[in-house]
């Protein structure tokens, strides 16, 4: 009504010009950073993107072709049939991780079966090592040597077998952080109702449960699909002679270096992760009013027969978790598979240290030092100086673009954007080839996006009026960042470095493309240790990652607990 | 001299127009208060002045600078919200001395201005506290000695009780309002609580629809509404639909009062306003001025007074009347029970109808 009113007549509208304040200095700042985080990130990570687009119109010399690189491609069969094979292995993946994680994620929640809290870490596990771990470990329990191999009968290890048993490893925690918070997230007030009006257990689980969980169930189905087809290591280590798009076009570069066919191949896989990509947005969007800040949590009540089955569930699958994870470490330290099953370091002391290759986990480690600092720390300030600053409202749009788009590009794709951007010694950035340096850009803006989020969480729940408080007490808002935004949001900035300091240990996709002799990483020198046939060295190096990873996540935990008992502020 | 002057200000968000070409002055040292419901432009106005918003159109003045293009940084004022916005990892001391330490005020000195402030709130043991272990009402205190702590030329106060149970927010009206009058500080109060308002300000511009509806003092505005949303929205008000008698008459139904005609519409539909305590019931005659024989409908026990739903004959709006605790003793009016009313004729106020 007010509205209505409000709108009719206007003498002001027509023909004047908008007032415009002036901008103070202290802004001009702001705005620096504002473009400078534009500026990157339109280096870093959309020239690449393009230089993929321009490549895969071009012939080997540089000349326009049109589509002709994608006729030829579609007119090879092995390699369209890689796409089927990463497709269907890819649904695999999902339709197996997904009720399990499922389940393991409804005993956590909704069950009152003991010790979730080291069930969960357990089922967590995956996310400290490199997704090829597993397929090393598999190698050991099933392979042409392997312990269980007879289990097998005539049937092999290698191919897709491995890689769908390998990728479910590696996605099932990432499936089960999404559905666990998925199903935390429900108003114990519906199942009162539910039991006041006689309903059934399995009507209330089709009607409450699975409705109230169905975003966070689409959300972990993308996620894992888009980390199966565009995962890269466990093909690598355990696909054999079957061939999907991201080892393809790994084959394809720096194999044959034909970078018009590989361009061609991650057009290819860019389709797909970014349809699920855009799929989960949407449901991401529709998903946030569903929660009222009145809804009661819920409290699962004890029931035998129920907890009894959840707990043997959770206990089985924690056991095949530990049992893989061990088998990388137990096979690292055995003399000499299948041989000689005495323990020893001659794979950490003659395979690494002497094989020349242990210089790599230094380069890991300081990579990872790299992203957990600096890259932390311009992901939270660009988050920050995108939120909570004003003026230059044109730019804000599109960075807010910028900074969600990684997530639909797979680590793969960004890598073999960066040489072909970086590479052209006419590039004035031609100089940061085959640095750390790239290495951490490459990084950062592979895990640019969820940790911007995480950020952006973090400074809303901030009182927006912290920036106008200052501006009113004459203070500019780096003081007041510093003072105040920084102390605040500390625990959610040990997250995103965690976060970064993890996935840099990890990651292999984007970074295989852009090592050089000088900065090769742990998890680089695993796959050419495989290739070597050094699979011993291989688990090593798997382990002492993972060894990394939990040390560090055990470093960050002390950090929280200090900060939560020196900062009494923090409690209510 | 005003200390400051809007000035045709219009602000439009796309299409929406939240104020439409506000034109204002405010007095030095007064407490001037913007009162209307949610959605009518007065927080808008107030970020405005402060800069926080800027205006489609239009110019301010304060102090005799022009700053309708100034950053926030470089106007005059201190600022409370609603949500105090305190800094939760800074003591009471560290947020009070916040705008202080920029302006190399020396340690001392600066210690010595916020033991100061904070006793001027109340709050003199409060100064390494952390504003987690306040209260609500306490906080809001902290919030107020901090934008006071630089000694600025205007106040800004956006909805500063709104979030404070009534008990607290009764006892800090007044001492806001206290402490705004020894310090001689030119402030502007938003609120949609016409009861903050009536209590604490000099002057009150009550809006609607991103216009001003009426400016005037607390009292002016209570008994001489300007228009019927002002009658309606500041206490509670009777409207009863009514029309000209000849010989400045009214007349309501079947009965004609006399009152004060003057600015009325000279014809067409009209209404009559007065408010429910104007309705005197007490020693009502046959014969008084402006009676009208009524039926009780409703009463409803409120405490210190009885508010009565009563029917005048032959009108079928119902209207309101309360009558004090006395009244009531005296008269002990049930349901159903008939009586006789009389409207005071200083007291109608006459509007066009809608």
């Amino acid at each position: 009504m007010s509205q209505a009113a409000g709108i009719a007549l206007d003498p002001a509208a027509a023909g004047t010009a908008v007032t415009r304040l002036r901008v103070h200095w202290s802004d001009r700042v702001a705005h620096v950073f504002l473009a400078g985080a534009c500026a990157a990130l339109a280096i870093f990570l959309l020239a690449p993107l393009a230089a993929i687009l321009v490549k895969s119109v071009q012939d080997r010399d540089g000349a326009y072709v049109g589509l002709e690189n994608f006729v030829r491609y579609f007119g090879t069969p092995a390699l369209a049939r890689s796409i089927w094979n990463s497709a269907w292995t890819a649904t695999l993946v999902t339709a197996i991780t997904l009720p399990l994680a499922f389940t393991f994620a409804y005993a956590l929640t909704r069950s009152c079966i003991r010790w979730k809290t080291l069930l969960r870490n357990i089922a967590l596990v995956p996310i400290l090592a490199p997704s090829l771990l597993a397929a090393i470990s598999f190698i050991f329990w099933f392979g042409n040597q392997g312990l269980l191999k007879v289990l097998l009968g005539s049937g092999q290890i290698y191919g897709a077998p491995g890689i769908v048993a390998s990728l479910v490893f590696a996605t099932f925690p990432h499936a089960l952080m999404i559905l666990v918070s998925a199903l935390s997230l429900t108003d114990a007030r519906l199942y009162e109702a539910a039991d006041a009006l006689g309903t059934g257990a399995v009507r209330r689980f089709l009607t409450i449960t699975v409705p109230g969980a169905k975003y966070g169930i689409i959300s972990a189905a993308m996620v894992v699909f888009t980390y199966a087809i565009s995962d890269f290591g466990i093909p690598k280590v355990i696909g054999g002679n079957f061939n999907v798009l991201a080892t393809d076009i790994f084959k394809l570069v720096i194999g044959m270096q034909d970078f018009a066919k590989g361009a061609v191949v991650a057009i290819v896989l860019l389709v797909p992760v970014a349809v699920t990509y855009a799929v989960d947005g949407y449901v991401q969007k529709r998903q946030s009013a569903l929660l009222s800040a009145r809804s009661v949590p819920y409290v699962p009540r004890p029931s035998r027969a129920f907890d009894w089955s959840m707990a043997a569930f959770c206990w089985l699958v924690a056991a095949l978790m530990a049992a893989v994870l061990a088998m990388a470490v137990y096979a690292s330290f055995v003399k000499l598979w299948p041989y000689n099953f005495t323990l020893s370091l001659d794979h950490y002391r003659l395979g690494l240290v002497d094989g020349g290759v242990f210089p790599a986990y230094l380069h890991s480690l300081a990579l990872a030092a790299w992203c957990a600092t600096l890259g932390a720390a311009f992901i939270f300030v660009t988050a920050y100086v995108l939120e909570k600053t004003r003026g230059l409202d044109g730019l804000r749009p599109l960075l807010r673009l910028m900074a969600v788009l990684p997530m639909g590009v797979p680590g793969m794709v960004l890598g073999l954007g960066y040489i072909f951007f970086f590479v052209r010694e006419d590039n004035p950035l031609h100089f940061l080839y085959g640095t750390l340096a790239i290495l951490a850009v490459n990084t950062v803006v592979h895990y640019y996006s969820s940790t911007h989020l995480t950020a952006v969480t973090a400074l809303k729940q901030i009182d927006n009026e912290f920036e106008s408080v200052s501006a009113s007490l004459k203070v500019a808002f780096w003081r007041t960042f510093a003072r105040v935004t920084v102390p605040v949001c500390l625990p959610t900035m040990l997250d995103l470095s965690r976060y970064l300091f993890v996935n840099a240990m990890t990651t292999v996709s984007a970074v295989v493309f852009l090592y050089s002799p000088r900065t090769t990483l742990a998890s680089v020198a695993i796959v050419n240790l495989d290739e070597a046939g050094d699979i011993g060295p291989a688990a090593a190096m798997a382990s002492l990652i993972v060894a990394t990873s939990a040390f560090v996540c055990f470093l960050y935990y002390l950090a929280q607990r200090a900060l939560d008992r020196t900062q009494a502020w923090r409690l209510p | 001299m005003e200390f400051l002057s809007l000035r045709n200000v219009h602000k439009r968000f796309g299409d929406f127009v939240a104020l439409h070409d506000v034109s204002l002055d405010v007095h030095p040292g007064e407490l001037l208060c913007f009162l209307g419901p949610s959605g009518c432009g007065k927080t808008t106005l107030l970020r405005i002045i402060a800069g926080l918003e800027v205006q489609s159109s239009g110019s301010l003045v304060q102090a005799g600078r022009d700053i309708s293009r100034l950053p926030p940084m470089e106007r005059d004022y201190g600022i409370v919200f609603q949500s105090y916005a305190l800094f939760p990892n800074l003591t009471v001391g560290e947020n009070v001395a916040y705008g202080l330490v920029n302006r190399r005020v020396p340690r001392a000195k600066r210690e010595a201005r916020v033991a100061e402030l904070l006793a001027l709130v109340g709050l003199p043991e409060s100064v390494g506290k952390h504003p987690a272990q306040l209260s609500g009402g306490q906080q809001q205190r902290v919030a107020l000695a901090r934008a006071l702590a630089t000694s600025p030329g205007l106040l800004l106060l956006d909805e500063p009780l709104s979030a404070l149970d009534a008990r607290v927010r009764t006892r800090l009206r007044g001492e806001i309002r206290g402490l705004q009058q020894r310090l001689g500080v030119t402030t502007i109060l938003v609120t949609h609580d016409q009861e903050e308002a009536l209590s604490m300000a000099d002057r009150i511009v009550v809006m609607k629809d991103g216009a001003i509806e009426q400016v005037g003092a607390p009292a002016e505005i209570y008994q001489r509404p300007g228009s019927p949303f002002v009658a309606d929205f500041v206490g509670r008000t009777n409207l009863l639909p009514a029309s000209r008698a000849g010989n400045g008459r009214i007349q309501v139904g079947s009965h004609t009062f006399d009152c004060d005609l003057a600015g009325a519409p000279g014809n067409g539909t009209l209404r009559i306003f007065f408010r429910p305590e104007d309705v005197r019931v007490r020693g009502v005659q046959g014969d008084t001025p402006n009676s009208a024989g009524a039926r009780v409908e409703k009463v409803e026990f409120l405490g210190a007074f009885s508010r009565l739903t009563v029917r005048l004959d032959g009108i079928e709006q119902a209207l309101l009347a309360d009558l004090s605790v006395n009244d009531m003793a005296e008269l002990r009016l049930r349901p159903g029970d008939a009586l006789r009313v009389s409207l005071p004729p200083e007291r109608l106020r006459v509007f066009a109808a809608p």
